[in-house]
């Protein structure tokens, strides 16, 4: 079972190599389309690169409400909870 | 200068044009495609089918409108339109693009806006087709790009609504992200509208003071190769900058526009 922080871990290896983004940026409280200019297109190439990391169905229904970098550790925590 | 009864003539075929394009749709929608579910063949030949029938009413529609003087037109490089897998994407400054580019590719597959799944006229016809809805973005995405995979041709406005008059280009990024995840080919049509029919903000029925005269051109491909093996959203960044360059140096920045809309 994954802990919290190794899924931070997971997303700031798939955000960096993604996206070219410093992980030092890539916090908790850091705000996907704000901070880090993750738009919805890009947010389709996240989700896509989870499914294939976690082989798990992500539907896109469970982020909808994702805004934070901790509101994504929590939807996909859920997820392998589940 | 052509005379007072002639632009009254233009407007009211305008108007007339209108009403056969929503009955030409209700007729494919709600009667010839039901009709054609009692023929054989599972869900992919009867979508084929539609999008056949769909590419001939339009045909028609632009031969109708051309023949009532509505608008004149011509269209250069259709034979290079219709490959498997290609992805062609055109500017967008009038209401009627899409009709000439889907009439004049080999069924093609369509990325359209959200609403003509709602509209009743053109609703039956959009879904029985399997054309993709612009929104919501995630299924766009993998709606289109299964498109281009199982080897349809798509078409797309990269604008993702008509041009607005007097500003700059702007494309979204979507059909860049499609591109370099799904096109074997990316081909280019630009369109012109001299003067202006339909743009954005001008009631129908405003008819340009002189009949508009389209043009369509089929670009050279434009290579992907250089986007291939780039992380995808830098990827699209990249293309997507390099389309808007194109598209601009070709049209002028503002898009198909010459400024003068004839008012």
């Amino acid at each position: 079972m994954q802990t919290r922080d190794e899924i931070l871990e997971q997303i700031k290896a798939s955000l960096t190599e993604l996206f070219e983004l410093d992980p030092a940026r890539i916090t908790l409280t850091a705000r996907l389309n704000e901070d880090l200019e993750i738009d919805s297109i890009d947010a389709v190439d996240l989700l896509d690169g989870l499914r294939r990391q976690t082989g798990r169905k992500i539907s896109a229904e469970d982020f909808r409400s994702v805004r934070t970098v901790g509101d994504l550790v929590e939807a996909i925590y859920k997820l392998v909870q589940a | 200068m052509e005379g007072r009864q002639t632009y009254f003539w233009r407007s009211v075929a305008t108007g007339l044009c209108f009403t056969l394009f929503g009955l030409g749709g209700l007729i494919l929608g709600v009667l010839v495609f039901p009709a054609t579910l009692l023929l054989p063949g599972g869900s992919a030949r009867r979508r084929a089918r539609m999008r056949g029938l769909v590419q001939r009413a339009l045909r028609l529609f632009v031969r109708v409108i051309n023949g009532v003087r509505v608008i004149s037109y011509e269209f250069h490089g259709s034979e290079r339109l219709g490959r498997p897998g290609q992805l062609i994407i055109a500017n967008h400054p009038t209401l009627v693009d899409v009709v000439f580019i889907v009439a004049f590719t080999p069924a093609p597959c369509c990325v359209v806006k959200a609403a003509l799944f709602r509209n009743p006229f053109t609703r039956g016809v959009v879904r029985a087709a399997g054309y993709i809805s612009n929104s919501p973005t995630d299924e766009m995405i993998h709606g289109a790009s299964a498109a281009l995979h199982s080897g349809d041709s798509l078409v797309m406005f990269p604008e993702g609504t008509r041009t607005r008059p007097g500003q700059p280009l702007q494309f979204a990024r979507g059909t860049a992200s499609i591109a370099v995840h799904a096109a074997d080919v990316l081909t280019p049509v630009y369109v012109r509208c001299e003067p202006l029919l339909l743009p954005k903000f001008v009631p129908w029925y405003r008819v340009p003071p002189r009949r508009p005269h389209y043009t369509f051109e089929v670009g050279d491909d434009i290579d992907l190769a250089a986007y291939r093996g780039v992380p995808p959203p830098k990827a699209s960044r990249l293309l997507n900058d390099r389309l808007l360059q194109h598209f601009s140096a070709r049209l002028g920045a503002s898009g198909g526009y010459n400024g003068d809309s004839g008012d």
